[in-house]
């Protein structure tokens, strides 16, 4: 029994791999499905990385490594690289197909002559003994037409229907011998058969069944015998059997006589997205206006909050205050909230004419007889109010970290500044402030980057208003860079453009990353100066 | 060899499992095509009814909705053979949803939303046309207007919205079919404000401000069988003069300077005497004696209110397009079960038939139908996105009087009739440029 000397590991190794596998095998036919290449290229590579660094016991390191760069590959890098992708690309409503999708779902459309437009008649459905479908279309008493209900192939093999005046009696259908009618419920179990039938009524005229009735008699509709669209792959061209017309290509749309076809299809467009951005006049004027105020809501956010983090950890800090533990649980209170929930509550507070703050503040008001601050309605006031909510929702963290680094300088440092003959403000500014910014600025940095895209708290808070009255696209002066993309390229203009919301982003992203980088480089001349102390 | 023996079984595995997981495909294709081929041939009765399984019809629907459509169905099914499949879905999520569910064979064959996402869905390919036949006769044309895209139409409406005008029924008997008298009744009632309507006081609502510019002549976009990006109707010669006529409403103390909690706080405490709003708001309007009537008139034209609209729509992706079709038109369409769902889930009917068993049972839901009937549908194009915030921003300057010049964009707007072609131009460049 060979099997006996199998280890555990190794029978979980197998099995884990058995899973990896058939979960490949059955995404691979998904992916040939939907003609995702590059998903496709990206399993396979992956499906064969596992199995050969796992299958054989050479690469031993890799073993260890391979999980945690498939993650990175696909949870980092892949998002990033097709985020860029698609900043490339005119994907937006009305082009989210591939072309070969677009001309599917073009060329499944029929049409419907003018004059037979809104057409509605009886129809009723018979099986003979070979369970061929027939269909009898009552149009009217000139017109009742019954012949065989052929599918898409046999339409121009077909005869066409005959006028069959001899089933009615009395207006009422009866049923031809050798024939068996469909009930209602007998058309609904066969409806998915049905729906591909038609009844040919001449070269270009065919009945199809359109509603079927349990209750009554089912009803019809004309249609044309050719497709709306056909296209031809050699010219790259859609013809529209309707108007007769040739509908050529058009970037990333067939055009017929002028207009646009929907649905349109992806294409790579090159930096158009970028260029856009900074060509076209309506956009760059308000970017401007935006940008500035980002960096100062960034900046400002995380200097206001850092500073009263800190204000109340060195308060807090205090050796031998009671409840020092129940304080410091209090303060870290609003970081335990969800940021989503705070900024709902506050825009609620912050209400002008019903919120809690303008009416504690009402007797305020009175004493120095001026009218109540709209908040959130003005330009000052939505923006105080942005730093205001952002500021009580970022000082846990920062008390947070502070009073850990707090604790780590050593307090020999200040007893030596003290016996120096240091005032207490000499030795904060001079000895405890630098010693906390060499660990807490890299922090600082980051909750920079964190509120430059903190669009949860504009979107939820002022939506970005109030608007900047007469700017050339819909803007508010608290919108930051993301809440501007967001309005730009999702909520505003024509559907979503989310290859132009994607080009913004990866402007932030250099953005951002330069601000990083450049604080990062000051930081580490701070940890020169001060690391050694 | 060892090592051998332990690959095979590991493929072996692994190609089981692939056959277990192929092997739901395979069950679900043999049920699906005995349908008609099951019957025996000598006999003529009834070759179809021995199909083993009944067609699935999967229905999205919001809550609401759906808990009012769950109890009917069950009439369908029996009377149908099929299995109706109500699916409560997050309202919003539908429309993402279908849009990604459906390309993936996952999605609705019916679903049931709100008529201004047929633009994006038609222009993205993932909702069919519904050809109303006969029961287009029977739903009000603001109905169909809503459900039109480049001439076709995408659904069946079922439930409207708009807004009427509230009054405070202790100090007058009705809403004056003229601006003029709604003036003089509130001179003679002597009211602090006289209409509260939402829109100013620093809030922008280009919503409820629309019969002020849409009602002789103004409009967002031309509609004909499908809204018009192209024709902006903002500052034509009925909108301005329309423009210029709130303003004058706005000078002489009709309209007050309100936004929403404004209007609403001052209805509510006898402070004004009307309230512009919709039918969502009769909880809070109950907080004194109140009756509806329709918006006042404009230059002897009927208000215009933007109008929402909820209908059913039939997936693309649905390979039940006939089934799906029937069970919209052959049973929800039918005045029983719109009776029913109005009953479970009041809102304002879309059907002419609905209306008129609804005006007999709740007169004030009634007046909220006949203003939507009145009303133009928001348009459905995806270009309304760039239409929201500068039609607000130029009827929050009219209703606050905020003319000026703006010292970071050095704009000047000094009348009425410039905030408005501010708008219909901001609108045109966000449209050509997006």
């Amino acid at each position: 029994m060979i099997y006996l000397s199998m280890t555990l590991s190794k029978i979980l190794k197998y099995l884990f791999l058995a899973v990896v596998n058939s979960l490949i095998v059955y995404v691979v036919p998904l992916a040939l499905t939907f003609e995702s290449w590059f998903f496709l290229s990206l399993i396979l590579l992956i499906g064969f990385l596992i199995n050969f660094v796992y299958f054989t016991d050479r690469f031993q390191p890799m073993k260890w490594i391979l999980p945690g760069m498939i993650f990175m590959l696909s949870f980092v890098v892949f998002p990033a690289v097709y985020n860029t992708y698609v900043s490339f690309t005119n994907w937006s409503t009305g082009h989210i197909l591939t072309k070969t999708q677009a001309i599917g779902i073009l060329e499944d459309r029929v049409f419907t002559a003018d004059d037979q437009k809104g057409l509605e008649f009886e129809l009723y459905i018979l099986q003979d003994i070979d369970l061929n479908f027939y269909y009898v279309a009552n149009l009217d008493s000139e017109n009742i037409l019954f012949g065989r209900a052929v599918t898409d192939d046999e339409i121009f093999t077909s005869a066409y229907a005959t006028h069959e005046p001899s089933f009615f009696t009395n207006d009422e259908f009866s049923t031809p011998d050798g024939y068996y009618q469909l009930s209602g419920k007998e058309q609904i179990a066969n409806s998915t058969i049905l729906q591909e039938l038609s009844l040919i009524i001449d070269k270009n005229t065919r009945a199809q069944l359109y509603k079927i009735s349990v209750f009554g008699a089912s009803t019809g509709r004309l249609t044309s015998t050719s497709q709306l669209y056909s296209y031809d792959e050699v010219s790259d061209t859609l013809f529209n059997n309707s108007t007769n017309t040739v509908c050529p290509v058009v970037i990333d749309n067939f055009e017929c006589e002028g207009k646009e076809i929907e649905p349109g299809w992806r294409v790579y467009v090159g930096g158009d997205n970028y260029s856009k951005l900074f060509s076209n006049q309506r956009i760059r004027g308000p970017l401007g206006v935006v940008s500035k105020w980002t960096f100062q809501f960034a900046l400002l956010s995380v200097m206001f909050s850092f500073a009263v983090g800190l204000l109340l950890s060195m308060i807090l800090n205090k050796d031998g205050l009671k409840f020092q533990k129940i304080y410091r649980a209090v303060f870290i209170l609003p970081y335990a909230i969800p940021a989503f929930v705070s900024a709902l509550v506050w825009k609620g507070l912050l209400n002008p004419d019903y919120g809690v703050i303008n009416s504690w503040l009402g007797p305020l008001y009175e004493i120095l007889d001026v009218e109540p601050i709209k908040w959130l309605k003005t330009k000052e006031s939505a923006r105080s109010a942005i730093l205001l909510v952002n500021t009580w929702l970022g000082f846990p963290y920062m008390f947070l970290i502070t009073t850990g680094a707090l604790q780590s300088i050593p307090k020999e440092l200040i007893e030596a500044a003290k016996v120096d003959g240091a005032t207490g403000i000499q030795s904060f500014w001079r000895i405890t402030f630098p010693l906390l910014m060499v660990s807490i600025s890299p922090l600082l940095i980051g909750s920079f980057a964190f509120n430059f895209n903190n669009f949860t708290l504009i979107f939820l808070l002022s939506g970005g208003g109030p608007p900047i009255i007469g700017s050339e696209v819909s803007v508010g002066w608290t919108d930051i860079l993301i809440s501007f993309t967001y309005k730009l390229a999702i909520s505003g203009g024509r559907g979503n453009l989310f290859g132009l919301a994607s080009s913004v982003t990866i402007i932030i992203f250099a953005l951002v990353l330069l601000i990083s980088a450049i604080s990062f480089r000051y930081t580490k001349r701070l940890e020169r100066i001060y690391g050694n102390i | 060899m060892k090592a051998n023996k332990l690959r095979f079984i590991v493929f072996l595995l692994m190609f089981s499992l692939v056959a277990v997981a192929c092997g739901g495909d395979t069950a679900e294709e043999a049920v699906d095509s005995p349908d008609t081929t099951e019957a025996p041939k000598e006999t003529l009765a009834a070759p179809a009814t021995t199909a083993p399984q009944p067609e699935v019809i999967v229905v999205w629907a919001e809550e609401k909705v759906a808990n009012a459509l769950n109890p009917l169905v069950a009439a369908y099914e029996a009377a149908a053979g099929v299995d109706v499949e109500v699916v409560v879905y997050d309202f919003g999520a539908i429309r993402t949803d279908v849009q990604t569910a459906g390309p993936a064979g996952e999605g609705p064959d019916v679903f049931l939303g709100a008529h201004d996402w047929v633009g994006e869905l038609a222009a993205n390919g993932v909702v069919s046309p519904l050809d109303l036949g006969s029961v287009a006769s029977d739903i009000f044309d603001v109905g169909v207007t809503a459900f039109s895209y480049g001439g076709e139409v995408y659904g069946f409406p079922y439930a409207t919205e708009a807004i009427a005008m509230y009054y405070n029924a202790d100090l007058v008997d009705s809403v004056p079919t003229t601006w003029e008298d709604v003036k003089a009744a509130c001179d003679a009632a002597g009211t602090e404000l006289c209409v509260g309507a939402p829109g100013g006081g620093g809030g922008g609502d280009a919503y409820h401000n629309h019969p002020f510019v849409a009602s002789a002549g103004g409009y967002v976009f031309a509609s004909e069988g499908g809204f018009d990006a192209s024709d902006v109707g903002l500052d034509n010669a009925g909108a301005l003069a329309s423009a210029e006529y709130l303003d004058g409403l706005v000078k002489n103390g009709t309209v007050a300077s309100t936004d929403y909690g404004g209007s609403m706080t001052a209805f509510q405490e006898g402070r004004s005497l009307f309230w512009m709003t919709g039918p969502w708001a009769r909880g809070d309007a109950s907080a004194v004696n109140y009756g509806v009537g329709l918006i006042p008139q404009f230059d002897g034209n009927a208000a215009t209110p933007f109008v929402g609209v909820r209908g059913a729509m039939v997936s693309s992706f649905s390979d039940k397009q006939v089934l799906a079709q029937s069970f919209i038109l052959d049973f929800f369409a039918t005045v029983e079960v719109q009776q029913a769902m109005y009953e479970s889930d009041p809102r304002l009917p879309a059907t002419k038939s609905l209306f008129a068993i609804v005006e007999a049972a709740d007169p004030v839901a009634a007046v909220f139908a006949a203003s939507a009937a009145n009303g133009i549908p928001m348009p459905n194009i995806p270009e309304m996105g760039s239409v929201w915030g500068p039609f607000g921003d130029a009827l929050l300057i009219i209703r606050d009087q905020n003319y000026g010049t703006n010292e970071e964009t050095g704009v000047t707007v000094s009348n009425a009739s410039e905030a408005m072609k501010l708008a219909a131009e901001q609108i045109r460049n966000a449209i050509a440029g997006g």
